[in-house]
C-alpha cells in the first residue's frame, strides 16, 4: 500500500515536469496522432446518421437511452454553458438516441451527492474527479471500483503523459483531465502603472515592495473572498511551489513515510509569507466576509491591482466591469531574491466513467467523440475551456498567459498543487486555521502547520 | 373504555407507518451506533472496527467543544429571543384593531420561503459594501460603521442566528395569537375590577392560559436549534474558521469533506444524546410549570 | 373615547413599522427582480425600474415550469401518504391507553430530534439494499418518514380531545367494522388536523432542499429548491443579483400565492396543531 502510494507521489512529480515539456511540444505533426479514431475521422463535419451508422454502433444505436452526467462548478451567467447546454446538444446530433441529461451542483454540494450517490451504487454515468489524492480525487474514485477503466480508449496518444499519469491508478487512467491550470496573480497594468511600477516582482522582496507602493498611492493591493475559504488555497500553493518544494522535491514523499512533518520549517515560512501579506493590510481588509465572486468584481471594477486565482477563473477575471483596464498574469514569486520564480501548475479536474454504468459502451463512445481531436464537441470544448489544453495541437488561446506558460516550458519551474498529494481534509484545516489570522486571533503559523499534520496523520492511512 | 369497541387488534392501524418509521429512520439511526467504533469513510464499502478511538479523537479535539458551544448558543437565542419577540407581536396584534389579518400575514410569509432562498436574501442583506445593510448606513452618513458581520469571528454566529429568528417568527406570533385568543374576556374582565395592573393581569391571567402556547413554541424552537444545520451550510461554510459549526453542520463537514464517516457517526451520537438530554429536560420542565401554573 | 383613538392610531403605527422592517429585505428582492439584468444602480433605490426581463432569464435558468411541476408531484404524494399513515398510527395510540400505546407514542414523538443530515448514510444504504431505485420519488420515502413524527403527535391529541369514543361505541353497536368506523367515522371528523398536517409538513416538504439534492441527479427532475441550488454561485456578486433575485421570487411564488387563497386555513392549520395538541 505504502509503495503504490509512494509511487504515485513520484508519478505526480515527475508527471508534473513531463507535462510541461509536453505543453511546449505540441507541433502540428502529433495532432494527426488522432487517426485511429473509429467514428468521425473522415466525416469530421457530418456529425450525422453517416457517421452513426459506419461508426462503431449499429446494434446500440436504435434503442433510446438517457445518460446522467454530474459536475461541479457555476453555470455560466451569459451564453451557453458548455456542460449544460452544449454538451448535451452535440451528443443529441451526433448520437440521436442519446439525451444526456447534466446536473450542475456547487462544489460543495457536488461532493455530498455524488459521493451519495456512487456508495448507494446509483451514481451518475458521467462525473466529474480531481487529480491523484484531492477531494473525489481519481485514485480514490479508482480504488473504490466507482470509475471505469479508460484505458482501452484511442486518443490516449493525444493526450500529454502527465494529465494522464495525474488521473492513473495503478498504470490506468480513469478520467480525462480538462487540461492543465496554473494558480496565478491577475494583476491590473493600469493600476501597476499609476503607482509607478514598471515590472513584474521577480522575488518575495520586490513583491512586497511593489504592494507597499500599491498601498502608499492609496490603491488596495491584493483583493481576496475568503469567506469562500478555498481561495486561500490559492494563494498558498503559489507559495509552497517556492518555499517548500524547489529544496525539496520529494517532500511530500517523505510525508506519507513519515520522515518529515507539514510542521517543517518550510511550511511554516510559506504560511508566514502569506501571513505577511495580511498583516500588513495588502489584501483588502474585511475578506472573511467577502465571497470569491465578489472579489473577482471588485478586481474587474478596478477597485484592486490584484488576486489570486487560476486560469479557470479567466472568463470571470476579464469579464466587463466598472473600470476598462488591461490584465496580466504572473506566478506569484515567494522566492528569495536570486532564486528563480517557481509557478503552481497541475492538471485539472476531468470526466469520468461511472464503472457500474449500464451504458458504460455509449459512455465511451461519447467519450471517443469528445475527445477525438476535431469533432464540432471537440471544439466547442477546447473553445469554452479556459484551462491550458493538455491535447495535442491545440493551441493557446488566452495570450495572457503566455509568459507564465513559456517559463514553465523552457525552464520546468513548476509544482503540482500540494493538496493533491493530501487527504481531503488537510487542505480544509489549512483553510480554518488560516481564517483564523486573517481574522485577527493570535494564531501563529506554527499553529496553522500543526493543526494540518494532525489532520495529515489522521486521515493519511498507508 | 370500551375494550370491546377500542380492541387490541387495532394496532394494526399502526403497522404501515411504523415500518416506514422503523426502515428509513430507526434502522439507519442504530447503523450509526456500529458506524462510530469503526474507520468506515461513508464511500467505499470495508472498513475495520477502531473501538472507542473516534470518540477519544473527538474529545480530544476543538471542534467538538466549539460546536456544542456554538450550537447551545444558536439554540439559547433563538429560544429566548425569537418567544419573546413572537410573543409581543402576539400581544400587539391581539389588540382590537383593524387590518389585523393583514398584519399577521405579513409576519407569517418570511416562514414561507425555502431556507436556501433565505439564504441568498440574506447574504445581500448583510453583504459589506453593498448590501442592504451597508448601504443603507452609507447612506444615512455611516458609512464607517464595520459592516462585515459575516465574515467576523464574533459576530457571523449571531448574525445567522437573525435569519433564523426572522424565518421562524411567523409560526410562533400565530401560535401564542392563538392561545391569547383562548383567553375568555370575562376573566380579563374580572381582574382588571379587581383592580390587578397590566403586568398583573398580564402574569397571572394571560401567561397561565399561554402555557400550552409557550410549551409548544419553546420546545418546537429548542428542537430546532439543536439541529441547526440550514444557515451554516447555505450562507457562511461554517465560517470563517469555525465560528459558525453547529453540531450538525460539524458532523455533515466531517462526513463528506474529511470522508470520515465513523468518526462522523460518534459525533452523530453525541450530538443524539445532547439533543435527546435537553429536549427531555425542557418538556419535562415545562409540562410541570404547565400543569401548576 | 379619543383616547382609545390615539391608542389605536400608536398601535398601528407600531405595528406598521415593524412590518416594514420584517418585510424590507423581501421588498429590495422585488424590486431588484423587477429591473433588467443589467441596471446596476445601488438596490435601496427601489423600484425605479419595471420590466420583466430579470424574470425570462430566471425563467428558463431554472426550468421554471418542470420544476414547478415536480415541486407539485413530489408534495402532494408525500403530504397524501402522511395523510393517510400518520392519521391511521395515531387512532390506536389515541384510543387505547396502555403502557404499550404511550410508549408508542413517545416511540414516534423522539425521531422529531434526529437531523436527517446526520443519518443520510445508513439511510441511502438501506434503500440501496431493499434494491429500491434511486430516481427523483425517491425523496418521497423520507418526506413521509420524517413527517410521520409530527403529523402523528397532532393527529393523536386531536382524536383524544375532539372525537367523542361514544359515537365509535353507537357505531360499534350498529355493527360497523373497525376499518370502516376509522375512515366513515373518524377520518371526516379529524378533517381539521388533516389541514394542518398538510400545511405544516407541506410547506416543509415543498421547501425542503437537501433529501432533493442528494437523491436527484437529473435537472429535468429537480423540484424548485434544487434548481435555486445552480444560482449558488450568484449570490455574492452583485452583478448577478437582478437575475438572482428573480428566481427567488420564482422560487416561492406558488407558495405564496397559495397562502394568499388559503390564508384562513392556514392561519387556521398552525393553531389547531397547538392549542388542541
Amino acid at each position: 500500500m505504502k509503495v503504490s502510494k509512494m509511487k504515485s507521489a513520484g508519478l505526480v512529480l515527475a508527471s508534473t515536469m513531463v507535462l510541461l515539456s509536453a505543453c511546449g511540444g505540441n507541433n502540428n505533426g502529433n495532432g494527426n496522432a488522432g487517426g485511429n479514431n473509429t467514428a468521425g475521422n473522415t466525416t469530421t463535419n457530418a456529425a450525422t446518421e453517416n457517421t452513426t451508422n459506419n461508426g462503431t454502433t449499429t446494434n446500440a444505436a436504435a434503442d433510446p437511452v438517457t445518460l446522467t452526467m454530474l459536475v461541479s462548478g457555476a453555470k455560466a451567467a451569459e451564453d451557453a454553458d458548455f456542460e449544460l447546454e452544449t454538451l448535451p446538444k452535440l451528443v443529441k446530433e451526433k448520437f440521436p438516441n442519446v439525451t444526456l441529461e447534466v446536473q450542475k451542483l456547487p462544489d460543495e454540494q457536488y461532493y455530498t451527492s455524488v459521493k451519495a450517490k456512487l456508495a448507494a451504487g446509483e451514481g451518475p454515468d458521467i462525473f466529474l474527479v480531481f487529480p491523484n489524492m484531492a477531494n473525489m480525487g481519481a485514485i480514490e474514485v479508482a480504488k473504490a471500483g466507482y470509475a471505469a477503466d479508460l484505458s482501452g480508449l484511442s486518443f490516449w496518444d493525444n493526450v500529454s503523459q502527465a494529465a494522464k499519469n495525474d488521473m492513473s491508478y495503478e498504470g490506468k487512467p480513469y478520467a480525462v483531465a480538462k487540461g492543465m491550470d496554473i494558480l496565478g496573480t491577475y494583476y491590473n497594468k493600469d493600476l501597476f502603472a499609476q503607482a509607478g511600477i514598471t515590472e513584474i516582482p521577480k522575488d518575495w522582496a520586490s513583491f512586497l515592495a511593489a504592494s507597499d507602493k500599491l498601498k502608499s498611492a492609496g490603491i488596495t493591493p491584493i483583493v481576496m473572498g475568503d469567506k469562500d475559504p478555498w481561495v486561500i488555497q490559492f494563494g498558498m500553493y503559489q507559495l509552497s511551489a517556492n518555499s517548500v518544494y524547489p529544496s525539496d522535491p520529494t517532500f511530500d514523499t517523505k510525508l506519507q513515510t513519515g520522515e518529515t512533518a507539514l510542521t517543517d520549517e518550510k511550511w511554516v515560512k510559506t504560511v508566514n509569507q502569506y501571513k505577511e501579506l495580511y498583516d500588513k493590510e495588502y489584501v483588502a481588509k474585511g475578506s472573511l466576509g467577502m465571497a470569491s465572486a465578489q472579489a473577482v468584481q471588485q478586481f474587474v471594477d478596478g477597485k484592486a491591482a490584484m488576486i489570486f486565482t487560476g486560469t479557470w477563473d479567466l472568463p470571470g477575471v476579464t469579464a466587463t466591469g466598472a473600470s476598462e483596464f488591461e490584465r496580466g498574469f504572473f506566478s506569484l514569486p515567494g522566492n528569495d531574491a536570486g532564486q528563480p520564480v517557481y509557478a503552481s501548475a497541475a492538471t485539472a479536474a476531468g470526466y469520468a466513467l461511472n464503472a457500474n454504468s449500464k451504458n458504460l459502451e455509449i459512455g465511451k463512445q461519447i467519450f471517443e467523440y469528445l475527445y477525438d481531436g476535431q469533432s464540432p464537441l471537440f471544439q466547442a470544448w477546447v473553445e469554452s475551456n479556459p484551462s491550458i489544453s493538455v491535447f495535442n495541437g491545440v493551441e493557446l488561446k488566452n495570450e495572457i498567459f503566455k509568459d507564465v506558460l513559456d517559463n514553465i516550458q523552457s525552464t520546468g519551474h513548476a509544482f503540482y498543487f500540494s493538496n493533491q498529494m493530501w487527504p481531503a481534509g488537510v487542505s480544509d484545516v489549512m483553510q480554518t486555521k488560516f481564517s483564523e489570522i486573517i481574522g485577527g486571533k493570535k494564531t501563529t503559523a506554527e499553529d496553522v502547520t500543526k493543526a494540518m499534520q494532525d489532520k495529515y496523520k489522521e486521515l493519511y492511512k498507508g | 373504555m370500551n375494550s370491546a369497541v377500542m380492541k387490541k387488534t387495532m394496532y394494526f392501524f399502526v403497522l404501515p407507518a411504523m415500518l416506514f418509521y422503523c426502515v428509513f429512520w430507526i434502522f439507519p439511526i442504530l447503523k450509526l451506533f456500529q458506524y462510530s467504533v469503526t474507520d468506515y469513510n461513508g464511500y467505499v464499502q470495508s472498513f475495520n472496527y477502531v473501538g472507542l478511538s473516534n470518540f477519544k479523537t473527538l474529545f480530544q479535539e476543538e471542534i467538538l467543544g466549539v460546536s456544542v458551544k456554538n450550537t447551545l448558543i444558536y439554540t439559547f437565542i433563538t429560544v429566548i429571543f425569537g418567544n419573546i419577540i413572537a410573543l409581543m407581536l402576539a400581544l400587539l396584534l391581539n389588540a382590537n384593531i383593524r387590518a389585523k389579518g393583514f398584519y399577521r400575514s405579513a409576519f407569517y410569509i418570511p416562514t414561507l420561503f425555502s431556507a436556501i432562498v433565505v439564504g441568498f436574501i440574506w447574504s445581500y442583506v448583510y453583504m459589506p459594501g453593498d448590501g442592504l445593510i451597508a448601504s443603507f448606513l452609507t447612506k444615512i452618513g455611516l458609512g464607517d460603521v464595520d459592516t462585515n458581520f459575516l465574515g467576523s469571528y464574533g459576530k457571523a454566529l449571531y448574525a445567522i442566528i437573525a435569519v433564523d429568528i426572522w424565518k421562524n417568527i411567523g409560526t410562533s406570533t400565530i401560535i401564542f395569537l392563538a392561545g391569547l385568543q383562548s383567553v375568555p374576556y370575562e376573566l380579563q374582565e374580572a381582574g382588571r375590577i379587581d383592580g390587578a395592573g397590566r403586568w398583573k393581569l398580564f402574569r397571572f391571567v394571560t401567561l397561565p392560559m399561554l402555557a400550552t402556547s409557550v410549551t409548544i413554541n419553546i420546545t418546537l424552537s429548542i428542537i430546532n436549534g439543536l439541529k441547526a444545520f440550514d444557515y451554516p451550510f447555505v450562507m457562511t461554510n461554517g465560517g470563517p474558521g469555525t465560528s459558525t459549526n453547529t453540531l450538525i453542520y460539524a458532523m455533515y463537514k466531517m462526513a463528506f469533506t474529511d470522508q470520515l464517516f465513523g468518526k462522523a457517526s460518534a459525533l452523530g451520537i453525541i450530538s443524539f444524546a445532547l439533543i435527546i438530554a435537553i429536549t427531555a429536560i425542557c418538556v419535562f420542565t415545562l409540562n410541570r410549570k404547565e400543569v401548576s401554573a | 373615547m379619543k383616547g382609545i383613538a390615539a391608542k389605536k392610531l400608536l398601535t398601528h403605527l407600531v405595528i406598521i413599522a415593524l412590518v416594514f422592517i420584517n418585510l424590507v429585505p423581501l421588498l429590495i428582492v422585488l424590486s431588484s427582480s423587477l429591473r433588467s439584468p443589467k441596471n446596476m444602480t445601488n438596490p435601496l433605490n427601489w423600484f425605479n425600474e419595471f420590466t420583466l426581463e430579470s424574470f425570462q432569464s430566471a425563467f428558463t435558468r431554472m426550468h421554471f415550469m418542470s420544476a414547478l411541476w415536480n415541486s407539485i408531484v413530489l408534495t402532494s404524494v408525500s403530504v397524501f401518504f402522511v395523510v393517510v399513515l400518520a392519521a391511521m398510527a395515531a387512532y390506536p395510540m389515541a384510543r387505547i391507553r396502555s403502557k404499550f400505546s404511550r410508549f408508542l407514542y413517545i416511540f414516534f414523538l423522539s425521531g422529531l430530534v434526529v437531523p436527517g443530515q446526520m443519518v443520510l448514510i445508513p439511510i441511502i444504504q438501506m434503500i440501496k439494499g431493499l434494491g429500491i431505485p434511486m430516481n427523483q420519488y425517491t425523496p418521497i420515502l423520507m418526506f413521509i418518514t420524517c413527517s410521520l413524527p409530527f403529523s402523528t403527535f397532532l393527529y393523536t391529541g386531536f382524536i383524544r380531545s375532539s372525537v367523542p369514543e361514544e359515537i365509535e361505541e353507537a357505531a360499534h353497536i350498529d355493527g360497523c367494522s373497525m376499518f370502516r368506523r376509522f375512515w366513515q367515522i373518524v377520518f371526516p371528523l379529524i378533517l381539521p388536523v388533516t389541514v394542518s398536517v398538510v400545511i405544516t409538513q407541506g410547506v416543509w416538504i415543498w421547501n425542503d432542499y437537501f433529501f432533493n439534492m442528494v437523491f436527484i441527479t437529473k435537472a429535468s427532475d429537480a423540484p424548485l429548491p434544487v434548481a435555486m441550488l445552480g444560482f449558488l454561485g450568484d449570490q455574492q456578486n452583485p452583478a448577478q443579483w437582478n437575475v438572482l433575485f428573480a428566481a427567488c421570487i420564482l422560487c416561492a411564488l406558488p407558495l405564496l400565492l397559495a397562502f394568499l387563497a388559503l390564508q384562513k386555513y392556514f392561519v387556521g392549520g398552525l393553531t389547531m396543531g397547538s392549542v388542541k395538541g
